[in-house]
């Protein structure tokens, strides 16, 4: 029988988890009956397009929203609006407006570390300079960019276990994306760290990712160890007859399918050995297989649900 | 920069690390008991997880190919020798192949194609 599609990662220590998380607004479930587990020490995609429920569910997380049911626990720690989870945490929220525009960006990062006692303030001062913020303009002037910066600044100097970043790429250039990639890994070099990171620009991100959850319409399609992800799902060009039609929907979850009558490429989930073996005995040549990078993989995943 | 990784290649990046530390060793980049770069330092260099370049580094040690000295960082083993040339060598032929039977040729077409090509003027190769 085909193996299913995991959601579940095995039992470990856990840094984030949740329970049926759940929000409707009115008669909409933004997001429905999630069971998020992220590990201790992940670099935690969360991939899905805009409007799946990302932005929702790190609110939650972040005890700004409740749940409409279901909980959330960080680090053990149950969160609730306002509690203590906040602290440990970093956050770069997806919209960064709020009431501190007037503020000079330099007294809006002195009020903020205020909130953290693990503040490291050398290193903030080295972040400041490796990302050239100005801590005169107010903060309300900056460019979108330029206030991604400030906000990484803000959760990473208080190195807190638990990092979530909402599109932490969304409207940097590219030489800032690269300064915020080394400055990533170094971090993670340093501080140990869990990290989700929502994303619809996968590629941007990918490069750090050992675990990722794909969520489709406030579901997850998908949460797996991304070595899984890499060895499970593969695309396998077919040579057959135009007319071949063969019954293998029931054996094997084909997630994909394009190319043209005597050549198709199909994406499936499987042992790659086993997926072979039935598509040849089932008269097909297959001419060649290979991995999916996570952009693709995503949109597979995604796409098999929309068939449902 | 030691090397590139090139994110829209299938290859998971600990794989691609290792195939990069491999092919420099062979090609003598890096000589027998010279140091790498430590984990931090090629994670932020090549901007991926530390966690994937400690992976790479690892595999490499059980590999023999390389070896860490306490306190003194990763250094590659004095054994980096022919046997890693045919590995290498191998790794490279099936590359090719997949690629040449994605296209529907058959190993004979390739072997002779290759032969062909390496006789061509600008493709021959100085000793």
């Amino acid at each position: 029988m085909p193996e299913p599609i995991p959601t579940t990662l095995p039992a470990q220590d856990l840094a984030v988890r949740t329970r049926g998380l759940t929000k409707r607004y009115g008669r909409v479930e933004a997001v429905t009956g999630l069971d998020l587990t992220v590990p201790e020490g992940a670099f935690y995609l969360l991939l899905g397009p805009n409007g799946a429920g990302k932005t929702t569910t790190f609110r939650m997380l972040m005890g700004m929203l409740r749940p409409t049911s279901g909980s959330a626990e960080v680090a053990g720690v149950a969160t609730s609006p306002g509690g203590q989870v906040r602290a440990r945490m970093g956050f770069v929220p997806e919209h960064q407006d709020g009431p501190y525009g007037w503020m000079r960006t330099g007294d809006l990062i002195r009020h903020h570390a205020g909130y953290f006692p693990a503040w490291n303030d050398a290193y903030a001062r080295r972040l400041a300079d490796a990302f050239e913020l100005r801590p005169d303009v107010r903060y309300g002037e900056l460019s979108k960019g330029q206030a991604r910066r400030v906000q990484l600044l803000m959760a990473l100097a208080h190195t807190p276990p638990v990092l979530l970043l909402d599109e932490p790429t969304d409207g940097l250039d590219p030489v800032a994306r690269d300064t915020v990639q080394a400055i990533l890994a170094e971090h993670l070099a340093e501080y140990p760290t869990t990290v989700i990171v929502a994303t619809h620009l996968v590629y941007e991100m990918e490069r750090f990712a050992d675990y990722v959850g794909v969520l489709g319409a406030g579901r997850l399609v998908a949460q797996v160890e991304r070595a899984t992800l890499q060895a499970q799902l593969r695309r396998y060009v077919l040579d057959v007859a135009e007319d071949w039609h063969p019954q293998l929907e029931a054996e094997l979850p084909l997630l994909r399918q394009n190319g043209t009558p005597r050549e198709r490429r199909w994406t499936i989930w499987g042992a790659e050995e086993d997926v072979t073996r039935r598509l040849t005995s089932a008269g097909a040549n297959v001419r060649s297989v290979s991995a999916l990078n996570l952009d693709e993989a995503a949109l597979a995943l995604l796409s098999r649900k929309e068939d449902r | 920069m030691p090397f590139d990784i090139d994110h829209s290649d299938s290859r998971p990046i600990y794989v691609q690390i290792m195939d990069e530390i491999r092919r420099g060793i062979v090609v003598g980049a890096w000589r027998p008991e010279e140091p790498l770069p430590s984990v931090r330092q090629l994670a932020v260099e090549l901007r991926v997880n530390p966690r994937t370049v400690q992976q790479a580094y690892g595999e490499l040690e059980r590999d023999g190919l390389l070896y860490v000295r306490r306190g003194q960082g990763t250094f590659v083993a004095s054994r980096a020798n022919g046997a890693d040339r045919q590995a290498l060598l191998q790794e490279v032929a099936r590359r090719l192949l997949n690629e040449a039977y994605r296209h529907g040729f058959d190993v004979d077409e390739l072997t002779g194609a290759l032969q062909r090509e390496a006789k061509q003027p600008d493709n021959t190769q100085e000793a």
